[in-house]
């Protein structure tokens, strides 16, 4: 019954196969098959939002899904974001700018949340912003500074000079 | 000459890093995904565990049938509790304060079972999929004890015993008198009568507890990494424990996702699987998953206070009696033991007031729930509660506006230091200047403009606020009084400058989202007179790191922060000293700056402190006499007098009531903190921010609710809730920064502060909105939608 | 939290899921959005031994406008729904309760088809679907049935749907932007389960054709409030009627919900929501 399904994933732009059993979640195969450990598992119900990613171009909960159901899928994961801590994605560096993380285990899959959010809506007001990440729980930081890089993140985005939050 | 000049500006303009806005230096590795959580380790061979855990709130194991499971293809081990036993003593952890009462708390339940999701059996796999499978096949013998589920059924009259050779199911019982409160009872224009509960609920970080324990059988050695948040006081509990060598020990904390107190404890897990790694001799890993955390990792609040509160017709507080109940559950935890809740609300029950008498009877009880520690504000929360929603009351009783009964109770700035009634020493603070300020900062007059408004559209909006004063860095003294068994003395860092001139600290504490890596930097880089970048922060590796106790209590900027300025000093004193040989100056002359030591004044006397480093370790016969090629100094830091020092804040918030459904939304939240000199303002606002959000959390939403016979029904995120980004509100936060006497640069710790005010501030917001109908008092967090509605009939009459 | 093992099946036909459920039986699930299904699986309170994955079965997943109905493939995501001009102009208040489902995330996988399997009383599609009469399209080894949606919910978490059968559309009545319409629940926090919800479909010419109040939250399915509806039959609007209406809905509520210790509140917000859908939908007729 666990027999092995051979699957070929996209992801960050390479191709990977691995081969798992059916009940393997996709968020367990980035993680062990790939060691692709930016994207975290903090509930295992599709709740708290930390192992987003983005398939085929959404926002999905890589917790709710098996790594079979991902054969051919086009995957981001955070990694794909910045090559090196020197070379942020403009949404990562508003992060820096504006605090928007403490301990970092949300962060991940809040600024996949914001970016693939962001390509959507790109000048949000701040009420738009805290619907879109609303799946996204962060026990650290209340959301302010998080809502506050969003918004820096989209003026930036925009070719706006967003005037410094520090 | 005018270069000169120039350049002399130029070196001395390093502008001080201490109090600076500056963003974190450790943000981009978790930003793109590198940062390095226990999950995010593997190691070869590595095993995992799944733990098989009791569906009895209360009962006694007659049989543990392992067989099926043991036989499972992928399968390794399967450990009972009676095998455990053997190899690891249970967890203890006992307060000198006389009444306590001692538990054991076992790393796999062997004879008893106390709460439900207690570990009873631990399986090996390949992996955690197969130890899942093959724990569901772990045959338990439950015979069933009448289980104790709430503290009325723990102190009613023949009340099972949850321990054996206990006289009563209290782990201890505190009783306190301080001034007349008998006197006041019967002088006092009025006695109010209150009741108040904050329910169960907890710090839930949002990465579980986890841990991997690999064993070296060809040394005796141990290694732990482990999500943790006292990486040392774990290691010394292992040691007594395992009864192993401390030093045979290595205790390692990685990234941790988030703590608040509740990852400050040894677990039974952390135990069972260094037992599990050392039977196996592998590397065996444990992550706990959601519904495990939720039923067996810490809990946390759960008060029942009745007050009494003697006040005269102007308004002043001039007694209080009080009963306090805390729902422990069943075990004592380690290190804090099962008093903290207890003793530390007896302690600040009388807030930031002028209550000089005041008589408490404090009680811990024991529950068939899981185990109770100390998170984000500890007691406080329930404490402020209580004296809030007292105020509160006083001003409704005597016709007074809550602001203004604030003002005749709330310590004076001349009284400071103020000694309290329990003998707690209020270093410093802005208690007026904070109330004043947030309600300007916050617009009090905006809001009520908004919430006429609204009544007149049939809208119920409140407005509702509260004060506090917080303990911070409490240390020896402190520790002392509260009879516990380790006293959290110090903390403790290790400044190392190497040849190339850069600078790694080892700390004691341990950040787990706090920024300790950018502000202790602050502090260290200031001193030695080099950039920011050249510092580097390592904590978490007991190997590598001095001994201390870790991070919480809101210690850590004040105590590591300190040991790492002292430790610092130190090693500014050797480089001036090498400096001044070098330069042929006195060393009272010497400056550090920007990445130069140079005389004062005349800045192109000076050398590069990389140059001094350098030689220091590659040219020793350059150092002057007497000092050795060791650019390394240790401090430790317990901030005199030991008994803390007291950070202080005010909270106000709008809050939209609809009386129909009960729903609460909060429309603005406003602070005022002063935590005396900030190392890093933007670090202090989100700890604040988070603070607040946790504190609305506990006010609105989250509650750990258990049935009559134990069993928790609160298992996962979807009846446990969690708030998110559109259930708190914009937090906005102002400052006051009023030097605390006694620690290195006034700085007071803050990190908990944040969650002690909004739960009364909350609900006197709720009650303010309702108070159209009549007035209720709000005693019981959180307030659900529907105790809102009870609320609401409440103040009608049952009319709406 | 780690699901327990099974055989994994993904058909690209309705034909070929048929044949699978006729051969697993009640031995299968069907694996639509997963955001209820697999949550159950990883707590290990589902554990099914075959899962039919239908997220590769392309004809399920789609839009249409068919006569007087708005078909809406069973595979059709909740995000689609609730951004789709066609459903916005066809049947709005299905539209505006898809928006409502959960998150984003949520909504970039949930499916019609799996939400009314899953028959979560509390959920936003299966009180549509009752308040509206929708039609609900099965496929199984006898072919294609129409159920209508009030008999197609059994209770809690229950539906008619044979083992052998799968729901492969919903069929909407398209009153276009005729009735006024709302959609209201209540929820301890948003995105979480509604306590409560009602949904209204008010006729705008003051008739009774097309005028329809359900709602979900209270008992074990989503049910029509007749009672109300009888109320507000002959097309008379007026405030009185419509308080009478929301208490009716109300004292529905509490027969529907009796046993539960909070009956007296749902009922309550069942009536307090029922008097605000009255006047959103009132409005939305354009009198």
């Amino acid at each position: 019954m666990n027999q092995h399904h051979e699957v070929t994933l996209n992801v960050n732009g390479r191709e990977h196969t691995v081969s798992v059993p059916p009940r393997k979640l996709l968020v367990d195969c980035l993680r062990e098959d790939l060691r692709l450990t930016g994207t975290h598992v903090g509930c295992e119900q599709g709740v708290c939002g930390a192992c987003t990613i983005i398939m085929n171009g959404q926002n999905v909960r890589s917790c709710l899904m098996f790594a079979v159901q991902a054969d051919g899928a086009n995957i981001e994961t955070i990694e794909s974001l910045a090559s090196g801590p020197d070379d942020l994605h403009v949404v990562q560096q508003a992060f820096v700018d504006c605090h928007g993380l403490q301990c970092g285990f949300c962060t991940p899959g809040m600024v996949l949340a914001a970016k693939s959010f962001l390509e959507q809506n790109p000048s949000p007001t701040d009420d738009e912003i805290r619907e879109a990440i609303a799946g996204n729980i962060c026990r650290c930081t209340g959301y302010t500074f998080i809502v506050d890089a969003i918004r820096t993140a989209a003026e930036r985005m925009a070719g706006e000079e967003a005037g410094q939050h520090v | 000459m005018s270069e000169t000049r120039t350049e002399t500006q130029a070196a001395t303009q390093q502008p001080k890093l201490l109090g600076a806005r500056v963003t974190r230096v450790e943000d981009p590795r978790f930003l793109t995904g590198n940062g390095r959580y226990v999950d995010d380790i593997a190691l070869p061979g590595m095993l995992h565990v799944a733990f098989v855990r009791s569906t009895m709130a209360h009962a006694d194991i007659t049989g543990v049938n392992v067989d099926a499971a043991a036989s499972h293809p992928g399968v390794h081990a399967v450990v009972t509790g009676a095998e455990m036993a053997s190899q690891a003593k249970p967890i203890t952890c006992d307060s000198l304060v006389p009444t306590w009462q001692a538990t054991e708390y076992p790393a796999l339940a062997h004879e008893r079972v106390r709460f439900v999701g207690e570990a009873v059996a631990a399986v090996v796999a390949d992996d955690r999929y197969i130890a899942e499978d093959a724990s569901e096949l772990v045959r338990v013998e439950y015979s069933a004890r009448e289980p104790v589920a709430s503290v009325e059924a723990a102190i009613r009259e023949g009340a099972p015993r949850l321990h054996d050779g206990w006289e009563d199911n209290f782990f201890v019982k505190r009783h306190f008198t301080g001034g007349d409160v008998e006197g006041a009872m019967a002088e006092a224009d009025g006695v109010l009568e209150l009741d108040l509960v904050s329910h169960r609920h907890s710090g839930i970080p949002l990465e579980c507890r986890g841990c991997i324990a690999d064993y070296n059988r060809g040394d005796n050695t141990l290694t732990l990494w482990t999500s943790t948040q006292i990486p040392h006081l774990v290691r010394t509990g292992l040691a007594d424990v395992l009864e192993m060598p401390e030093n045979s020990i290595r205790v390692i904390a990685p990234e941790v996702g988030g703590g608040y107190g509740i990852k400050g404890h040894l677990f039974p897990e952390e135990i069972a699987v260094a037992v599990l790694a050392r039977k196996l001799g592998r590397a065996v890993k444990w992550i706990e998953d959601r519904r495990e955390h939720l039923l067996a990792c810490i809990h946390a609040r759960e008060h029942h206070h009745r007050l009494q509160v003697a006040y005269k017709q102007d308004g002043t507080v001039t007694g209080i009696k009080a009963l306090l109940y805390v729902d422990c559950g069943a075990y004592s935890v380690y290190p804090w033991t099962s008093t903290m809740d207890t003793g530390m609300a007896l302690g600040i029950l009388p807030g930031p007031y002028r209550i000089r008498n005041y008589e408490c009877e404090a009680y811990s009880v024991t529950t068939n729930k899981c185990p109770l520690g100390p998170y984000r504000g500890v007691a406080r929360p329930a404490a402020c509660f209580s004296i809030e929603r007292a105020m509160d009351e006083v001003a409704h009783a005597v016709g007074l506006d809550p602001f203004e009964v604030r003002r005749r109770n709330l310590v004076r700035d001349d009284e400071f230091p103020y000694e309290s009634v329990t003998g707690l020493i209020y270093d410093s603070g802005s208690f007026h200047e904070a109330l004043e300020k947030v309600c300007r900062d916050g617009d009090l007059e905006g809001m009520r403009r908004l919430q006429e408004e609204a009544r007149a559209e049939g809208r119920y909006l409140g407005i509702g606020f509260s004060c506090y004063t917080e303990q911070t860095a409490h240390t020896t003294n402190e520790f002392i009084k509260r009879g516990v068994p380790i006293i959290f003395g110090y903390d403790t860092a290790i400044v190392r400058m190497d040849p190339s001139g850069t600078v790694l600290v080892h700390v004691s504490t341990h950040s787990h989202g706090q920024g300790h890596e950018t502000t202790y930097a602050q502090v260290v880089a200031d001193q030695l007179g080099i950039p920011l970048e050249s510092v580097k922060i390592a904590f978490g590796d007991t190997a590598t790191t001095p001994y201390g106790h870790g991070t919480f209590a809101s210690r850590s900027a004040v105590l590591a922060g300190g040991a790492s300025l002292r430790a610092a000093q130190k090693v500014r004193e050797m480089l001036v000293r090498f400096a001044a040989e070098h330069l042929e100056a006195d060393p009272g002359d010497i400056e550090l700056a920007q990445g130069k030591a140079f005389v004062r004044g005349s800045a192109s006397r000076g050398v590069e402190i990389a140059d001094l480093a350098r030689w220091a370790y590659h040219r020793p016969e350059k150092l002057p006499d007497g000092m050795e090629p060791v650019l390394e100094a240790v401090s430790s830091y317990d901030a005199d007098p030991g008994t803390g020092t007291f950070a202080n804040a005010a909270h106000l918030v709008l809050v939209e009531v609809d009386p129909e459904t009960g729903g609460v939304k909060l429309l603005r939240y406003a602070v005022t903190e002063d935590c005396g000199r900030m190392i890093n303002p933007l670090i202090v606002d989100g700890q604040v921010h988070g603070g607040v959000a946790q504190g609305i959390g506990g006010a609105l939403l989250e509650e750990f609710v258990y049935d009559e016979n134990g069993q928790l029904l609160t298992t996962t995120f979807l009846d446990y809730l969690m708030p998110g980004a559109t259930d708190i509100p914009k937090i906005e936060v102002t400052h006051l920064e009023t030097l605390s006497p006694f620690t290195l640069e006034g700085i007071k710790g803050m990190g908990e502060g944040g969650a002690i005010g909004p739960g009364p501030a909350v609900a006197s917001a709720v009650a303010d909105a309702l108070s159209p109908f009549g007035h209720v008092f709000v005693n019981e967090l959180p307030l659900t939608p529907e105790r809102v509605r009870k609320f609401v009939q409440q103040a009608t009459g049952n009319a709406v | 939290m780690k699901p327990p093992p099974f055989e994994y099946f993904s058909p690209t036909s309705v034909d070929e899921c048929v044949s699978l459920l006729a051969e697993h039986g009640e031995d299968a699930k069907l694996l639509a959005g997963g955001q209820s299904l697999v949550p159950l699986m990883n707590l290990r309170l589902a554990a099914p031994e075959v899962l039919i994955d239908l997220n590769g079965v392309a004809e399920l997943a789609r839009i249409d406008r068919s006569g007087g109905q708005l078909v809406i493939g069973a595979m059709t995501r909740h995000r689609e729904v609730a951004s789709s001009e066609l459903v916005r102009e066809a049947c709005p208040l299905l539209a505006e309760a898809a928006a409502l489902i959960g998150y984003p995330a949520i909504r970039n996988r949930g499916t019609m088809g799996g939400s009314l399997s899953h028959a979560d009383p509390a959920a936003e599609l299966p009180c549509v679907t009752t308040t509206l009469d929708a039609e609900i399209v099965v496929a199984g080894p006898g072919g294609r049935r129409s159920i209508p949606a009030p008999d197609f919910f059994a209770g809690h978490f229950t539906t008619v749907l044979e083992p052998s059968e799968l729901l492969i559309e919903v069929r909407f009545p398209a009153h276009g932007a005729g009735p006024g319409w709302s959609f209201h629940e209540f929820s301890r926090k948003s995105g979480d389960f509604a306590l409560v919800a009602v949904a209204v479909q008010l006729p705008g010419d003051g008739g009774s054709t097309g005028l329809a109040i359900g709602v979900g939250g209270v008992g074990d399915r989503p049910w029509r409030a007749d009672a109300a509806e009888g109320l507000l039959a002959d097309g008379r609007r007026n405030d009185e009627l419509f308080q009478q209406a929301a208490e009716a809905v109300g004292a529905q509520a509490r027969e529907h919900g009796e046993g539960h210790s909070d009956n007296d509140y749902r009922g309550h917000v069942a009536a307090t929501l029922a008097r605000r859908a009255f006047a959103t939908a009132l409005e939305r007729t354009g009198r």
